[in-house]
């Protein structure tokens, strides 16, 4: 239940945040790549590395990352098949056995199926997310944005002390 | 709009050098929980680690307290290490990949007990060691051990399930086959129409009683109706021979059944727990369990060892690490003249072969080009302790396509364990002895042999176990000897593997057995006969009667219609004489 309160949250923080469209569906893709593939890899350190450095919406990449997580979960077995496919495609072994006897890229486990299944699928999925967000979140402030705003359990979610931080790496125009 | 956030860099490297800080703080544990983790589903019981110590500086890796579970054993260890010190090539640790030079390994104490079950699942599909387990327990299952059972003197007659008695379904499909070719001749008679030409034949010869010697057209239908006859008489030897060849398979299906039977009776012998009278054959019902379970940890290891060290070069997939998204496969690509994933050049090893002993020995050993790519490393994996009364080596030769994997060892002056001989209700106690294991697998060619020596064996009896005359018969028999010599032997491959255990209590408890059980075992035998003979009597008989029945009849039909044709034949060729024969005035 307090996850969902949460997610609501910054949902309700990412839609009424000062940033663009564009920045908040950035953040969003980018979070999805997270959600999507596993965690504890090292793309992850870097992509996080953009969401922090890059002037795109941090609650819509964490919005992106509790997002894509239960569906991350779910196309696990599509992810196992993608990367299994093109792990097995003879024509791709000679590139897939030169990165593995690279210096730092095997430390990215591109060499699991499920990882660069789904390092392959958030990619590739990552344009057509940015631009779906990005007009769907320029069709809600259009319409009823600006009523959700000056509604009264917003104020109370945006005076909470979480909100605070959240100022500190919301986008600047 | 400026693309890059400026501000967030110091929270971002404020963030970074947190993580650099509980890395500090955190690598050893992780470190170790790895290890643990590792070490555990390549060995299938559980790994564990007092202390791990990572010294980047220095490339050291230090491992205190090492303990590693049996996997065939409960509540033992396979063996604990005092100290690792694995000295590690860094670089390579950039390509993940775990290159030590060198390792000492500290007090190494083998067969060590411990607490708790050390064991973990066996999941067969969900790890190689599980699968590895399964097929070695498969494997030892193969062996039919024959039970030996004469402590309380009485012969245990079991039940015999028809279902798998083998000349019953023989039978079955005896019957089937006598019934399939009952209705090909029948459809083979039918279709030679014998009746109609017989018919045929029968008006020619009336017309030719009425006919004279110039009727030419009578005389023509003759010859004609003759011809068809001989063609009748032609299809009815080629359905004889058939019939012949038929009839010649059921009547060797028939005796196929008294074959059945034979194999019935042997089947229902070893299932009925007859003791044996054969030396060779106490043997194995005495020491099979003993000596199959050595060998099959044998093949244990040594399958592992190829299943983490395969041959060849081509791509090969693993199961992937264990976490709460599903694991995948993670797929390794080796490279010529890369290096492998795991390698480890020199290990020294220390161990103590009988720790529990009052003045425990230390042995020293070597292991070099442990490795996880042996076609990249290009040598065998060797290993090798020598010292007075112990001589051990190994070798897991991996680098062609076929492996070859090769494992000795001779122990002197040790403790052998005890061996329980559930059969006689006995344990004998071999005490300080000799014990030998070569195992050498070749492709799937196995052979192995595991030999006891021992000069002071003792014997103890099962006080709960029932007594009889003939158990304490055998049991003054035995507990006289204390000279014990077995051994055991494994050749084949791993598909039909061959076993033979001999030692030198066969004769001596055949002896016995013969003088204790002869009566018994002829009457056993009697019985269990009576039981096949019950069993399978019903399904053979009709069978037998059936084929003789079908026999007679289809002989009987095809010697009338046969008989038949001669007759209109005959009749017709005679009358034909009478009409062409030149009378003289």
């Amino acid at each position: 239940m307090l996850t969902l309160v949460k997610l609501l949250q910054s949902l309700v923080k990412a839609l009424h945040s000062e940033g663009t469209p564009g920045q908040l569906a950035a953040g969003i893709a980018l979070g999805s790549i997270l959600g999507l593939t596993p965690l504890l890899s090292l793309h992850n350190a870097i992509v996080f590395a953009l969401i922090v450095l890059l002037n795109v919406s941090f609650p819509g990449a964490m919005l992106g990352w509790a997002l894509f997580v239960p569906i991350g979960f779910l196309l696990d077995p599509l992810f196992d098949s993608i990367g299994h496919t093109l792990l097995f495609t003879p024509s791709l072994t000679p590139f897939f056995t030169s990165l593995y006897n690279m210096p730092v890229v095997p430390l990215t486990n591109f060499n699991n199926t499920v990882t660069l299944g789904s390092l392959v699928f958030s990619v590739v999925f990552f344009l057509p997310l940015f631009f779906a967000t990005r007009w769907g979140v320029a069709r809600y402030r259009a319409t009823i944005g600006e009523r959700v705003r000056q509604s009264k359990w917003y104020r109370t979610v945006t005076a909470s002390k979480l909100y605070n931080v959240y100022r500190l790496f919301r986008p600047e125009a | 709009m400026r693309i890059v956030r400026w501000r967030a860099i110091t929270p971002l490297l404020v963030f970074t050098a947190i993580g650099a800080l509980l890395w500090w703080l955190l690598a050893d544990r992780l470190a170790r929980r790895a290890a643990e983790a590792v070490g555990t589903a390549i060995v299938g019981a559980k790994v564990e680690i007092q202390g791990l110590h990572i010294d980047l500086a220095k490339g050291d890796v230090t491992v205190r307290g090492l303990t590693v579970a049996s996997p065939h054993e409960a509540l033992k260890n396979l063996f604990q290490a005092d100290e690792l010190v694995a000295d590690i090539d860094m670089l390579p640790l950039l390509e993940k990949k775990v290159i030590i030079d060198r390792l000492a390994a500290n007090g190494l104490r083998f067969g060590t007990p411990r607490a708790t079950d050390g064991r973990v699942p066996v999941d067969s599909s969900g790890s190689v060691s599980g699968r590895v387990m399964t097929e070695a327990r498969d494997w030892a299952q193969r062996f039919q051990v024959p039970a030996l059972q004469l402590a309380t003197g009485k012969i245990d007659v079991g039940t015999l399930d028809p279902r798998r008695l083998s000349a019953i379904p023989a039978a079955e499909a005896l019957s089937a086959r006598a019934d399939s070719s009952r209705r090909t001749w029948q459809t083979g008679l039918d279709s030679l129409r014998l009746a109609a030409t017989i018919d045929s034949a029968t008006a020619t010869l009336t017309r030719l009683r009425g006919a004279r010697a110039t009727d030419l057209a009578a005389l023509s239908d003759a010859r004609r109706a003759i011809e068809q006859l001989k063609q009748a008489r032609g299809r009815v030897t080629a359905l004889e021979r058939g019939v012949t060849g038929g009839l010649a398979a059921l009547r060797a299906g028939v005796a196929g059944l008294d074959s059945a039977k034979q194999r019935d009776y042997a089947f229902a012998r070893g299932l009925l727990k007859l003791p044996t009278l054969d030396a060779p054959e106490i043997g194995l019902a005495l020491f099979a369990p003993s000596a199959v379970a050595q060998f099959q940890r044998a093949l244990y290891w040594t399958q592992l060892a190829r299943a983490h060290m395969p041959p060849g070069l081509l791509p090969r997939a693993e199961q992937g690490p264990p976490r709460v998204r599903r694991s995948g496969s993670t797929v390794r690509f080796p490279r010529e003249h890369a290096l492998p994933g795991f390698l480890l050049r020199t290990a020294e090893l220390s161990f103590q072969l009988d720790p529990t002993a009052p003045q425990p020995k230390r042995y020293a050993g070597r292991l070099t080009g442990l490795t996880s790519d042996p076609a990249l490393y290009g040598r065998p994996t060797l290993f090798e302790a020598s010292a007075p009364a112990v001589t051990a080596a190994a070798m897991l030769d991996h680098v062609h396509a076929t492996a070859r994997d090769t494992a000795g060892a001779t122990v002197q002056g040790v403790r052998v364990p005890l061996i329980q001989l559930p059969a006689l209700l006995m344990a004998l106690d071999p005490g300080q002895g000799t014990a030998q294991l070569g195992f050498a697998l070749r492709g799937d060619t196995i052979r192995a042999r595991w030999a006891i020596r021992s000069t002071h064996v003792q014997w103890s009896r099962d006080s709960a176990a029932q007594r009889s005359t003939g158990a304490d018969l055998l049991w003054r028999t035995l507990s006289g000897i204390s000279d014990l010599q077995v051994d055991a032997g494994v050749t084949g491959t791993l598909s039909q593997p061959r076993l033979v255990v001999r030692s030198n209590l066969d004769a001596a408890i055949a002896a016995r057995l013969r003088t204790m059980l002869g009566e018994e075992v002829a009457a056993a035998e009697r019985r269990l006969r009576a039981e096949v003979d019950r069993q399978v009597d019903p399904a053979i008989a009709p069978v037998r009667a059936r084929v003789t029945g079908l026999q007679t009849e289809i002989t009987a039909r095809l010697a009338q219609q046969r008989a038949r044709l001669d007759q209109a034949q005959k009749d017709l060729e005679s009358r034909l004489r009478e009409l062409t024969r030149i009378r003289l005035p």
